[in-house]
């Protein structure tokens, strides 16, 4: 938190008059709009600690107060089996915020209930929000707010985010709140008898324990203990009077089997959902519905038996190119702007380590780095757009036959398919899983879809040792053979890392409503600099890392004897000023080519060599793969220094035909090459957005072993079978 | 007679009489209001056969047949588009074929 406990009640004591609000509510309640209209601009966007769940908050100035708003993130109930509800209970319970703000869905009250009548068990100050109170009223539903209120000790503020109306209510209500002008009444919600005897006498064992009873509401947590809450029972196991607590746990379990042949996590819930049936039927006229309302009628189509599949395919193929065919122009715009600052670089600083530190590794750097934002704002434009009208629940809904088969959840088509353009966004929207098994799984298969930055080594290779009419061919084979690896890999990966720790697929599919443009955009802004802002600076920093390694340490002897020539031929007379300049333009390759064999860079690729020597690659072909972790198109690049193309005199020898002509290079070598290409670690880029996302080292650790492993086994698999085929000559 | 949630085609009526599952999963079912005594309506079921979708307390809620299978229900009769029970094993061939 911003602050610690001490400094609050100093404030507080001081009049300075920060009041802290907490907002609870259901996902699809409208809580974040309603969070949106509350702070406007002045909000800030982290990450709780320790998990990658967004943390919202801002602060309102009003009335000579400072509310500061925290925006607890959306669950339908305060379990410990998200760690969504345990970060909005644990805030409840350890921050103690002055008020909470419970929004409620107006249209869909029976079920927002339920999260209040538990958030009453924490005895916490509740206001409730009964927002989308525009709906309600629309769609002819009574509700009795004065008599819900008395039901639920707590304020009902009709709001509506859109309506931008019962605003200033709320906030004046939370300074009433925090005044003592209002008195929360804390009702509580009474369990059948049974249940109540038992957690009479749970707490009374509790109330022994002075820290306890400091800490916690001690009815909550006997409420919690029979709901078999695994963190509260190893909370309560470090005291004492645990081994009290726990025989009269057995006991009621054992009185309640006996008298309603149910369990008592059952039993709570369903005399929580009967306390608020009870309500609802006091409360609520609901208006006889004859018409379909809209969600039906679009839900009939777009989850159409029959054209459900074909119209969720073509929506992931507008996501495609809305993120990567219009994302291609700024690209390129970013591309020749950097290409620009760069040659304005050479213009302006004179030859030496200087200008290629900066122009080779900090302009490059940092054009790779920015390259990829547009990718990132349309797709995650794209993501909120259908986040927010609720397609994204559907597409789930539709495609989880095929996910669940593999082991994963419905929602992690939509990165898999991102893939196939860049493993960087697709693994930064692996967010929208809310498991955390199934997202790191998703995230590890991700890169085996082929991504576009490795198209150019395809196009390299199979042009060079394919005949035109089958290279279409051998380039979906690969694509085809990326996805199987990550079919197999996620099956894998899930029985091996995470076992049975899955997400249950019990979604709500809520109504279609249109999102604002305002939270899209939002949403899209804070992707972007949360990209630029941690991954940017690994991306850069690896990126000099590499151009060191690739330009040191300086062969000064090399240099000179290449120098020395390239003099020879400027002074001499013989040649006419054309031909000279191809041939010292020859011997600069040439010099390049020998340089990087000689750097750090050449001496890790033929340090590899013994081990990719199975595979059918030299000690070049090393020296790509290790270049081709900045970025997967400069193992084209990288072979072509190495292999040193030039035109001398008129002759143009392109890199396809050096290829070629290199009798250890063949078509074996080739299609081994494309798949270790396929497979193995992916760029640094990559790389630093899936250790920002996992929040873990060790995992990075495990991903890479288990990504080269794959990538040599395969590559070795492919390079033998073709040799057998007699591809290997 | 035991009728499970997952036998029943769109368009059903039904009232839950026993929530089955375990864990998390079984958590997440009563979280959402599948209680004993609950009506639920099946609305359709998926495009490749499996999840299923159901509206329940004024709200629609998709599940797995999986989970379906543990939940007891009794089928209070069918509403609008419903088909009779024996056009389920037909529509369930279909959906197999697409698989």
């Amino acid at each position: 938190m911003g602050f610690s406990r001490d400094e609050e009640k100093d404030l507080k004591l001081n009049k300075n008059k920060t009041i802290v609000v907490a907002l609870a509510g259901n996902p699809n309640s409208g809580k974040t709009s309603l969070f949106n209209e509350l702070v406007g601009a002045n909000q800030k966007v982290g990450n709780w600690a320790g998990v990658t769940i967004e943390k919202y908050e801002g602060i309102v100035k009003y009335k000579g107060y400072d509310i500061k708003m925290v925006d607890l993130p959306g669950t339908y109930s305060l379990t410990a089996y998200s760690p969504e509800e345990v970060l909005a209970r644990h805030f409840i319970i350890e921050e103690k915020p002055d008020v909470v703000i419970n929004v409620l869905d107006g249209t869909n009250i029976e079920r927002n209930l339920y999260l209040t009548s538990q958030l009453m068990e924490l005895k916490a100050n509740i206001l409730i929000a009964l927002n989308m109170y525009d709906e309600v009223e629309k769609s002819g539903n009574i509700i009795n707010i004065k008599l819900l209120q008395q039901l639920l000790g707590s304020h009902i503020i009709p709001t509506s985010a859109v309506k931008k109306t019962g605003i200033t209510s709320l906030l004046d209500h939370v300074i009433r709140v925090y005044t003592g002008d209002i008195i929360i009444a804390k009702n509580k919600l009474t369990y059948s008898v049974r249940l109540e005897e038992g957690i009479e006498r749970i707490v009374e064992v509790l109330n022994t324990q002075e820290e306890l009873k400091a800490r916690y509401v001690l009815r909550w947590l006997a409420i919690k203990l029979l709901e078999y809450d695994q963190e509260i029972y190893k909370l309560v196991k470090e005291y004492p009077v645990w081994i009290r607590v726990e025989q009269i746990i057995l006991n009621i379990i054992e009185l309640l089997k006996i008298d309603k042949s149910e369990d008592s996590e059952t039993i709570i819930a369903e005399d929580r959902n009967a306390f608020i049936r009870g309500a609802i039927k006091e409360t609520v006229i609901f208006k006889e519905i004859k018409r379909k309302s809209v969600t039906e009628w679009i839900d009939t189509i777009l989850i159409n038996r029959v054209l459900g599949l074909p119209i969720f395919m073509l929506i992931m193929w507008m996501v495609f190119q809305f993120t990567f065919a219009l994302g291609e122009w700024p690209m390129k715009w970013i591309e020749s702007i950097f290409h620009y600052i760069g040659n304005i670089a050479i213009g302006v600083i004179p030859p030496g380590i200087i200008r290629s530190i900066i122009v080779d590794a900090v302009i490059s750097g940092v054009g790779g780095v920015i390259v990829f934002l547009p990718n990132i704002l349309l797709l995650f434009i794209a993501l909120s757009f259908l986040e927010g009208t609720g397609y994204m629940a559907r597409a789930a809904f539709v495609v989880d036959k095929i996910m669940h088969k593999m082991g994963l959840h419905g929602k992690s088509f939509l990165p898999m398919i991102t893939g196939f353009g860049c493993s960087i966004p697709a693994i930064m929207a692996t967010r929208t899983l809310k498991n955390r098994s199934d997202r790191l799984v998703t995230m590890m298969i991700i890169p085996f879809m082929s991504c576009g930055a490795k198209l150019p080594v395809y196009v390299l290779l199979i042009s060079a040792f394919f005949k035109p009419s089958v290279a279409g061919n051998v380039l979906f084979g690969i694509y085809l053979f990326g996805v199987f690896v990550a079919v197999v890999s996620a099956k894998l990966l899930k029985t091996a890392m995470f076992k049975c720790e899955s997400e249950p697929f019990v979604m709500e599919l809520p109504p279609y409503r249109l999102p604002t443009m305002k939270s899209i955009l939002f949403q899209a802004r804070y992707k972007a600099e949360m990209y630029l802002r941690k991954a940017g600076t690994i991306i850069l920093g690896a990126s000099i890392l590499i151009w060191f390694a690739s330009n040191y340490p300086v062969n000064s002897q090399l240099n000179q004897t290449y120098n020395q020539e390239i003099e020879k031929i400027v002074q001499t007379t013989t040649y006419d000023k054309e031909v000279k300049e191809k041939m010292v333009h020859k011997i600069q390759l040439e010099k390049e080519s020998k340089n990087l064999e000689h750097s750090f860079s050449g001496m890790a690729g033929k340090l590899v060599e013994p081990i990719i020597r199975p595979l059918g690659f030299d000690w070049r072909t090393g020296v790509a793969i290790i270049m081709g972790l900045a970025a997967k198109e400069v193992v084209v690049s990288t072979l072509g220094t190495i292999y040193s193309i030039g035109e001398v005199s008129g002759e143009s020898v392109d890199l396809a035909k050096k290829l070629q002509d290199d009798p250890h290079f063949t078509t074996a070598t080739a299609l081994s090459l494309m798949v270790f290409v396929l497979l193995y670690i992916p760029c640094i880029a990559t790389m630093s957005v899936f250790k920002k996302e996992s929040g873990s080292w060790k995992l990075i650790g495990i991903y890479s072993a288990y990504a080269m492993s794959v990538a040599w086994i395969a590559s070795f698999i492919v390079y033998r079978a073709s040799i057998f085929l007699g591809l290997g000559s | 007679m035991d009728i499970t949630l997952d036998t029943l085609c769109s368009g059903t009526k039904a009232e839950i009489l026993r929530v089955g599952a375990s864990g998390e999963i079984r958590r997440r079912l009563l979280d959402m209001g599948v209680v004993k005594g609950t009506h639920i309506k099946v609305v359709r079921v998926a495009p490749l056969g499996d999840p299923i979708e159901i509206h329940i307390k004024g709200f629609n809620l998709s599940l797995r047949k999986e989970e379906a299978k543990t939940i007891l229900v009794k089928v209070l009769g069918t509403v609008g588009d419903g088909k009779p029970m024996g056009g389920f094993f037909k529509r369930r061939r279909k959906g197999s074929e697409i698989e």
